[in-house]
């Protein structure tokens, strides 16, 4: 059916990100809100809007009844649920169906089969991608899980099944801390997601993370918009991310590329996803998961590829063709991302809530913002730290850098109480592995590191 | 029905806010100021220590604000409020007597109507004691989280609700 209305559940920068796809393309859009975001840009960007909630997410963004009600209160055709709260969520993605409402995201038979980490892995590599040595432990004998681990051989990372956004993972590198870690795993993923499912897999110490961002219809065909690289993370969280992956070979790169198109056929993916592998220093590739939505860093690959792909997410959810084959997807260029949070990056990027008198977004050739801020904005603790990202092309890498860091100087964000990621993305854009593309995921805590002290004789 | 969910609802509903307040007005003695603001949507009213004064004009409305309205707990005036977004019903079941009428008295806790969130039936009690004094929504209308639903008035014991 051709999607006239949309319910946007979400809030943010994605909210607007949404509705203004939609516009351009005359949708009419509701966007579902908390008592906390009554006041956004989301909802003021929007024909009509709808609270559903008080600030908690529980009682909102992640309500299933809430939005549904919501989404057949306001007769919308479709719902799109952004990323992250229910954009993954089979549950939700039933209901929506079982209401006569399209789901913009895959099929929940497929979330089913993705939601739960362990299992999305045995499906992969059931499509013939490459995963990490590892396998299914959700047994709760601690001791079992061990001589998997031995097996497995050290360092291993402990992952909860139901886990996400980079939550709920420890990495063992002795065997005698493997009880304790593994029991601990377990108490936390149970108590954040749920379910205290883990599994074991081997654990790369040094790695790039390098995803492939996939489209695909419901009659079969699939294509890739190339790789992202997303190695610059702190505890898991991405920071910057950019296109094409610097330093990939070509050959490896295709081949990753290739093989997620082939395994998104096989599962019968439907709608924007992305497979994200590690890529060890001799670029062997490693699975690591599907996203089955929208991601953060999509504009990357808009930038390099041409496309709007929350356009293509609509039209595949229509029920019509993809508009390009992979002969017609030409890269071009480079493209950066940088994620202007409210985070302090000098306290562990402990997040600063509070209010931003004054907020000015970069502009220029050649520069993008996707932002929700506006002056004397108040940034609530209920929710991602997420202010800004700043996205810039260029034909090259090198000036592509330059570009990010003339935006990112531009970047005005003023505010007694809310500290945010500006200067510290600066220092990644200038630092010598960044400029060198010989950057891993581990960039980030070596930079934050205290620098080694060589003064033995100061004072005590 | 989905006009209801508009921001143009939210004027709608601060309109029935001041006709509840003139129609206070009428009742007993003229408030000596009032301001009604849209934003955070607030309405504020103070009465003379003692004896009536003239009515002042409510401020302009700010556009853009959620179906919300707030009546000071000085008024002695608390409403009923949506515990979630759905639909809303006065009866248990279609043709049957409401749960309550204008003028009727209702304790804290009492069940006053049905909120329907996909087939779920969520009962709608008064969070306070209190007269009710107006139904701001029809039957059978979607109606958003928090918006009100039935205004009381406070009878000394009344609480806003949380």
């Amino acid at each position: 059916m051709t999607i006239s209305s949309v319910l946007v559940a979400n809030r943010g920068e994605i909210a607007l990100r949404v509705v203004r796809t939609c516009r351009e393309m005359g949708i009419r859009t509701v966007v579902a809100h908390s008592t906390a975001d009554r006041d956004s840009a989301g909802v003021w960007h929007a024909d009509s809007s709808v609270q559903i909630g008080p600030p908690a997410a529980k009682r909102s963004y992640l309500n299933v009844a809430a939005v549904v009600s919501a989404a057949l209160q306001s007769g919308v055709d479709a719902v799109h649920p952004g990323y992250g709260f229910l954009s993954e969520d089979a549950d939700f993605a039933e209901a929506c169906e079982s209401n006569g409402l399209v789901f913009i995201g895959p099929p929940a038979k497929v979330l089913i089969d993705l939601a739960d980490k362990a299992r999305a892995r045995q499906v992969a590599a059931a499509a013939g991608l490459p995963v990490l040595p590892g396998g299914m432990s959700t047994s709760p004998d601690a001791n079992a899980a061990k001589e998997l681990a031995a097996e497995i051989g050290y360092p291993v990372i402990i992952k909860a099944v139901a886990g996400g956004g980079g939550r709920g993972m420890t990495v063992v590198r002795e065997p005698e801390d493997f009880l304790t870690a593994y029991a601990r795993t377990r108490a936390t993923a149970q108590a954040v997601f749920g379910d205290p499912g883990v599994y074991i897999e081997r654990y790369l110490d040094v790695a790039r993370h390098i995803e492939v961002q996939v489209l695909a219809d419901r009659y079969g065909n699939a294509v890739h918009l190339g790789a992202r690289d997303c190695s610059v993370q702190r505890s898991r969280q991405k920071l910057l991310e950019e296109a094409p992956p610097p330093g990939l070979p070509a050959d490896v790169a295709e081949r990753m590329a290739q093989q997620a198109v082939e395994a998104a056929r096989h599962m019968g993916y439907v709608g924007a996803g992305t497979f994200e592998f590690l890529v060890d220093e001799e670029n062997r590739f490693h699975f690591m998961e599907i996203n089955c939505r929208i991601q953060v860093e999509h504009p990357v690959t808009e930038a390099i590829v041409g496309m709007d792909l929350v356009r293509e997410q609509l039209l595949v959810a229509s029920g019509e063709p993809l508009t390009v084959t992979q002969d017609g997807v030409l890269q071009r260029g480079a493209a950066i991302e940088c994620r202007i949070n409210a985070e302090d990056p000098a306290r562990g990027f402990l997040p600063t809530p509070g209010t931003i008198d004054e907020f000015a977004a970069p502009a220029g050739p050649f520069t993008r913002v996707d932002s929700h801020c506006h002056p004397h904005m108040r940034v609530t603790p209920y929710y991602d730290s997420l202010l800004a990202k700043v996205i810039v092309w260029a034909p090259d890498r090198a000036q592509a850098i330059a570009r990010m860091d003339r935006a990112l100087r531009e970047a005005v964000v003023r505010s007694d109480s809310v500290h945010t990621t500006i200067e510290f993305l600066q220092d990644v854009l200038a630092h010598p592995l960044f400029l060198e593309a010989r950057h891993t995921t581990t960039l980030v805590d070596a930079m934050l590191a205290p620098p080694p002290t060589h003064t033995a004789g100061g004072p005590s | 029905m989905t006009d209801m969910v508009t921001r143009i609802d939210a004027e709608a509903a601060l309109v029935a806010v001041c006709q509840q307040v003139s129609r206070l007005s009428g009742a007993g003695p003229v408030p000596s100021r009032m301001r009604i603001q849209m934003g955070e949507v607030v309405v504020e009213l103070e009465w003379p220590a003692s004896g009536p004064a003239e009515p002042s004009r409510p401020v302009a409305a700010l556009p853009g604000a959620a179906a919300e309205a707030a009546v000071e707990e000085r008024a002695g005036w608390t409403q009923v409020r949506a515990p979630t977004v759905g639909t809303f019903y006065r009866s248990p079941e279609p043709g049957a007597p409401p749960f309550v009428r204008v003028g009727d008295r209702v304790q804290a806790g009492q069940q006053v109507g049905i909120l329907e969130a996909m087939k779920l039936m969520n009962a709608i009690v008064a969070t306070s004691a209190g007269r009710v004094t107006e139904i701001l929504v029809q039957d059978g209308m979607p109606v958003e989280y928090d918006q009100p639903l039935i205004a009381l008035a406070g009878d000394g014991t009344g609480q806003e609700p949380a």
